[in-house]
């Protein structure tokens, strides 16, 4: 076999096409964008026959992967949590009619939080659900356990939940690697109403079924936590965990000289939990100690009063389990030494800044600048940074900017006509994945705002995937073009313009007369697409007109620059009391110029490079 | 029970566009190949905007956590000088320092707001006895390109460990395109050289 340094989510992708899965849907989010772009390196390697699709959000995602499965065909649907959020739907219901081809669900959690909204745990979504639920370890673990899922899905015709978290898919490691299983299977949809379409008078049938499974997977042996034995005089101690809790406190109850010496426990499917493994607990030790991300999913299957956990606060009932906080809770739990004490000294982080030469940047500037008591709902992506320039008030979740902006103008409209101008935010990719049926309820309900589609053609923030209107496909075959400015058009929106940020005082101009518009007695939602194409994008970044950027000696030192526009290559001397530019990060956007209100920082038309 | 606790950690630091994660990747297939097992750990998405790029290494027999804690790491290799400030609470007493003499500017020095500190390696050198500055990006420049400088750093780091540089030289020549072997193989030697 061969071994490889893959990343977590490249050996759930590995792990995926090692299976024999026919397809993949995902939609991007960190911490789980890598998955469907490894699946598609690992498919053309091996030349196995997948579809893979960036669908336009999770739960268009989770529903194609089980049609797909309804045919017999093996599938997988990956998302970050919150991505579950919008799944819920087809989740919830896909526990009671089940799969027939395996259908595995990843879940990418991200305690921290490093990444997302929430730290909310998947594993508590599937207990919710009744959908079993792997908590992998390390990334070789994870690729494993895929395989596990696919197989426990088709014995019992249910989806399985492989839930990682950002320790494990961003984590790299020497994986094994096998040849790709052929499963050639036809696609065979056999037609069962009382299953597939499942009215009422079938769902009782259904939950009971669901809950048999249920009940017999958690009584399968080759699901008993695996024991690392204690031999010694701690007879009444265990310890239990699950996923990268797991592997940290593996290594901390070695590094104290207490591997071996009191019983430790992994559990692999926190969900559901084993129910000889409960009782044994329950009865055999007097002393347990639970570590798990990020709820107390398998505390609270023990139901018992007495364990030290997050529900007993023992363990902290937030946040991620590092490998000092595993430590000092050892050292209180087990009859360690009690350690020198260590400083703990904060570490000052560094505000997170859209990069030099970023179209948001103009976009963000521009709206501040022409509405300076404006209010900004956003969204999530890159540009929630543009909270930095004082134009993001909000951001919520995917697509909720443009129904926060309706909720918002219908609250102070009701006042009085003289309601602050509302300017939406919102990515290209996020008004695809939840925009437009925001913008069709905020058409229909008369709400008057101007909503900015920040369109850098690209999804930024994860990685650059594309989206349907780039028209390239999850494995960079053409797709079918969908246009944004066809489907606001669609929506029944009047006032439609489309402008390049960079030109800032064209752009300025534009978000005036949008607000005019706004506040016409025929007038609603004004649409203006910010476009030009995102700085990362080597291809668009060729053809961009590139300035040579320089600062004279009109330079006053006022910072307006710095404070306003905040772009990392503007840069203050604190000798020459003079702000100038660092060359070396400097994109030559020529969008500074017209920002300084001296007059002092130039821009001169370069050479292109050939 | 083997204690197997001869698991060594490092943490890499620089700021975005200096190759940090490339070099961590490339330090984690020599010791594959030098018959290690190894983890790393890295950050991505809105962590990444932030400018500050690390990652965690991690090799023994046989690694668990892709984790350090703090005080847990032996060799912190900072490609910005500065950033060698950020992660003094993560080091072993015994701890090797390696720093790139470059210097990157943060927002908060942009903005005039605060200076840039002059005093990071005697502030370095008054808690550990190895401290090593490497002119890296000059290095680079030397072997063809500035963009090396992270291989430059790695030949430094090649020092320090018991794997021979030949596995190492073998990686680099896989991990870049053709055109670029000879200037990164140079690039290694310089930093070894250092």
């Amino acid at each position: 076999m061969e071994q490889r340094i893959l990343l977590g989510n490249e050996a759930i992708g590995r792990g995926l096409v090692e299976s024999g899965c026919t397809l993949i849907a995902s939609y991007p989010g960190t911490p789980a964008s890598e998955i469907l772009e490894s699946a598609v390196v690992f498919a053309k390697e091996s030349r196995a026959k997948i579809h893979t699709e960036w669908s336009v959000n999770e739960k268009i995602a989770y529903e194609v992967a089980l049609g797909h499965s309804y045919t017999g065909k093996r599938s997988a649907v990956a998302m970050k949590q919150v991505g579950l959020n919008v799944a819920a739907d087809p989740f919830m219901r896909s526990a009671y009619l089940g799969v027939k081809g395996g259908l595995v669900v990843i879940v990418a959690d991200d305690p921290g939080p490093h990444s997302s909204q929430t730290e909310q745990d998947s594993r508590y979504f599937a207990q919710f659900a009744r959908i079993p639920v792997f908590d992998p370890s390390d990334p070789a673990e994870a690729k494993v356990m895929i395989e596990r899922a696919l197989d426990l899905s088709e014995t019992y015709e249910l989806p399985v939940m492989v839930r990682p978290t950002t320790r494990v898919c961003h984590a790299r490691q020497n994986v094994q690697c096998r040849a790709p299983q052929e499963i050639y299977r036809k696609a065979e949809f056999k037609k069962n109403p009382g299953r597939w379409v499942a009215t009422p008078q079938f769902l009782t049938t259904l939950h009971r079924e669901l809950n048999d499974k249920v009940d017999i997977i958690g009584s399968l042996k080759n699901f008993l936590p695996f024991l690392t034995k204690g031999k010694g005089a701690l007879a009444e101690y265990c310890i239990v965990s699950s996923g990268v809790a797991y592997a940290n406190t593996y290594e901390i109850l070695d590094e104290l000289g207490f591997l071996g010496k009191v019983d430790f426990f992994k559990v692999d499917l926190p969900y559901p939990l084993n129910r000889d493994f409960i009782q044994k607990v329950n009865t055999e030790y007097k002393k347990i100690l639970v570590f798990e991300e990020t709820y107390p999913v398998i505390e609270m299957q023990f139901a018992n009063q007495s364990i030290c956990g997050r529900i007993s606060k023992d363990v902290p009932d937030y946040g991620e389990l590092t490998p000092e906080i595993i430590e000092s809770i050892l050292r209180k739990f087990l009859p360690a030494p009690v350690p020198e004490k260590q400083e703990a000294k904060e570490i000052k982080g560094v505000r997170p800044s859209l990069c030099p030469g970023c179209p948001h940047r103009a976009s963000f500037y521009a709206i501040r600048q022409t509405f300076p008591k404006g209010i900004f709902p956003s969204d999530i992506g890159c540009y929630t940074l543009g909270m930095n320039f004082g134009a993001v008030d909000t951001c919520h979740c995917m697509g909720a900017c443009i129904s926060q902006g309706a909720g918002l103008y219908h609250a102070y409209a009701a006042d009085g006509p003289d309601y602050p101008t509302i300017v939406v935010t919102i990515g290209d990719s996020t008004f695809f994945h939840a925009g437009i049926p925001a913008l069709v309820n905020a058409v229909f309900t008369k709400a008057r705002f101007i909503l900015v589609i920040l369109d850098n053609s690209t999804t930024a923030m994860t990685g650059n995937q594309p989206t349907p209107q780039v028209g390239i496909m999850a494995d960079g075959c053409a797709g079918n073009t969908v246009f944004i400015p066809d489907l606001v058009k669609a929506s029944g929106v009047k006032f439609l313009r489309q402008a390049d940020p960079y030109d800032l005082p064209v752009f300025k101009n534009l978000l005036a007369e949008a607000d005019r518009f706004c506040r016409k007695d025929d007038g609603g939602v004004a649409v203006i697409i910010a476009k030009h194409p995102c700085i990362m994008n080597g291809q668009a970044r060729k053809q961009q007109v590139v300035y040579r950027i320089q600062v004279n000696e009109e330079c006053n030192g006022c910072k307006v620059c710095l404070k306003r526009f905040e772009c990392p290559s503007l840069v203050f001397d604190e000798n020459k009391k003079k702000v100038f530019i660092d060359q070396n990060s400097c994109i030559g956007c020529g969008v500074c110029p017209s920002v300084c209100p001296a007059g002092a920082i130039t821009a001169e038309k370069m050479e292109v490079e050939t | 029970m083997v204690n197997n606790y001869d698991v060594k950690s490092i943490l890499l630091a620089g700021v975005g566009g200096q190759g940090t994660l490339r070099a961590s990747d490339i330090m984690c297939i020599v010791m594959m190949e030098a018959g290690l097992d190894v983890k790393k750990s890295e950050v991505h998405g809105m962590a990444q905007r932030g400018g500050c790029v690390t990652s965690h290494v991690r090799y023994g027999s046989k690694v668990y956590s892709p984790l350090a804690k703090l005080g847990g790491i032996d060799l912190l290799v900072a490609f910005e000088k500065m950033e060698a400030l950020r992660y003094m609470n993560y080091l072993t007493k015994d701890a090797t320092i390696i720093l790139n003499a470059d210097e990157i500017y943060p927002p908060s020095v942009n903005f005039g707001d605060i200076p840039y500190p002059d005093d990071i390696i005697p502030l370095l050198r008054i808690n550990y006895k190895q401290v090593k500055e490497i002119d890296a990006t000059d290095l680079a420049k030397k072997s063809g390109n500035v963009k090396a400088a992270n291989v430059v750093l790695l030949g430094a780091i090649s020092n320090l460990m018991n794997i021979p540089s030949s596995i190492w030289e073998e990686v680099i020549k896989k991990s870049f395109p053709e055109k670029l072997v000879k200037i990164n193989l140079a690039a290694f030697q310089k930093g070894r050289d250092a």
